[in-house]
């Protein structure tokens, strides 16, 4: 089972088995306790500081005090979705920021910053990970003034760029400008 | 450290695919950052971000008397940069304008790093490609797959000989490219300095210096953080953009894409801002407006990753 299931987070998987491993992850305690270790080594791979044991317990916690579900109408996709989410096996910290993200910059396109403040635990339920489409980003902007200067200024740090000189900075983006 | 640790409990609990990079993809992928270092070469590289195609004249020289790089905009408005190890130069014609970059901290800019490939090796799964033939070159191809949905995915195509690289391709979780170079033609080997000089007199030139000192926004009250997964940060500084006072600038990398967030106040800017997310190839820019000041994130990332960032951004007014 163990062996399922990092194929599982690997999304090596057959399909057939998918829907066993997971079944086994609702009541089988060893697997869910493989499942939470492999997580947090490949959490732990990424440097990914947030999540550590306990997660799980300390986000039903708070849940408990804050029971707001903001979309409702995603989750029924998410879990739909579950086999190819899990086939992604991001990170839950991950995930569950992201989740916690797309729902609210989509609803409140305007306050985005409110989010930096105050993630809403309510969106992070199951820690399910967002399906790829809620990662779609909300307002569409023209290019900002002075896009050029931002590039150059930026370039100069990217490891990439290394690689492949100043190519883009100086690209004909100052036609977008207005 | 972290990572060995990781690796080591990786093998040990036995979770495969998560840790070893492939030796000899990895040794491909030095070898190209090594050529880039060393060799000298002329060429006309073509650009595709989004459906904007630009190409290019690159002229490099290394040697005794250090590097030189030139780059020339053949589409379109005409373009000049040139690059040393320490200075970035930007001729606009146009406008009759230099814009001068010039680097404070060695440290944070792109170099052979132990530890931007420790970072690199982190967050990035780096596997063999596909062979191609390119401007007349064989190529061997390395490909460095993202561990999650916070960064582009990209494939590096190089000479076989040389390790000169040939293509490069950016592509998003789809696999969709978002952006590639390519070169059509490429001739690699001793090039005259001469060849180095920019084309224009700029003696009554306007000149752009973006003097950059390093700096400590949390000292201003200015907090980034939690940090995006994978990503480190690189370069705190403060600069001046175009003909801007002071911004702030810090840079963040996870050893193959970066990204920078700007801050300033945003009374110092001639027009309104606007709010939202624009992109340019692989390249997103998400802007925001948090207490009087213009945050800007500029990066090679996905829009989630860009926005993601730029809404971490928070002030506090010191001493409260």
């Amino acid at each position: 089972m163990k062996e399922k299931i990092s194929q599982l987070m690997d999304g090596e998987l057959a399909s057939d088995d998918v829907a066993r491993v997971f079944a086994a992850l609702k009541s089988d305690r060893e697997a869910i306790e493989a499942w939470r270790t492999y997580h947090l080594i490949s959490d732990s791979l990424r440097d990914t500081r947030l999540v550590s044991r306990g997660f799980t317990e300390r986000v039903a916690a708070r849940l408990a005090e804050e029971p707001v579900v903001l979309a409702p109408a995603r989750w029924a996709r998410a879990a739909r979705r579950l086999p190819r989410i899990a086939a992604a096996a991001a990170s839950v910290m991950a995930a569950v920021a992201f989740v916690g993200w797309s729902v609210t910059a989509l609803r409140e396109p305007g306050s985005a910053a409110q989010f930096a403040q105050s993630p809403k635990p309510a969106a992070v339920v199951a820690g399910i990970p967002a399906p790829k489409e809620a990662a779609k980003e909300p307002v569409r902007a023209a290019l900002p003034e002075g896009a050029r200067d931002y590039l150059l200024a930026h370039q100069g740090y990217a490891p990439r760029y290394a690689l492949q000189g100043y190519a883009r900075t100086v690209s004909d983006i100052a036609g977008s400008r207005r | 450290m972290r990572f060995a640790l990781g690796v080591w409990l990786a093998l040990a609990l036995g979770v495969p695919a998560l840790a070893q990079p492939s030796e000899d993809a990895f040794a491909l992928l030095r070898r190209i950052y090594q050529a880039t270092e060393k060799l000298s070469y002329t060429g006309t590289f073509v650009t595709q971000q989004g459906d904007r195609v630009e190409s290019s004249r690159i002229t490099r020289y290394a040697g005794p008397g250090g590097e030189v790089e030139r780059i020339e905009v053949l589409d379109g408005t005409p373009r000049e940069v040139v690059r040393t190890r320490d200075t970035i130069k930007c001729y606009l014609p146009e406008s009759r304008t230099v814009k001068v970059e010039r680097r404070v901290d060695p440290r944070a800019f792109p170099a052979l790093l132990p530890e931007t490939f420790a970072d690199l090796l982190r967050n990035y799964e780096v596997s063999r490609g596909e062979t191609a033939r390119i401007a007349g070159y064989d190529c061997e191809s390395v490909v460095l797959t993202p561990r999650d949905d916070w960064r582009y995915g990209y494939q590096l195509w190089a000479d076989t000989a040389t390790g000169m690289l040939l293509r490069a391709r950016t592509f998003n979780a789809k696999g969709e490219t978002v952006e590639q170079f390519t070169f059509t033609q490429l001739a690699i080997g001793s090039v005259p300095r001469e060849k180095l000089k920019p084309r224009y007199a700029t003696r009554d030139w306007r000149i752009e210096q973006a003097t950059v000192v390093p700096a400590r926004l949390e000292e201003q009250g200015w907090r980034l953080g939690p940090e995006l997964p994978g990503f480190r940060k690189i370069a705190e500084v403060t600069r001046r953009i175009g003909e801007s006072a002071a911004v702030n600038q810090v840079v963040y990398s996870d050893g193959m894409a970066a990204l920078s967030v700007f801050i300033e106040p945003a009374s110092r800017r001639g027009e309104r801002v606007r709010p939202g997310l624009a992109s340019v190839g692989a390249v997103n820019i998400y802007t925001r407006q948090v207490a009087d000041h213009v945050v800007t994130v500029v990066g090679e990332a996905p829009a989630a990753s860009v926005q993601r960032l730029g809404n971490t951004v928070e002030y506090r007014r010191l001493g409260q």
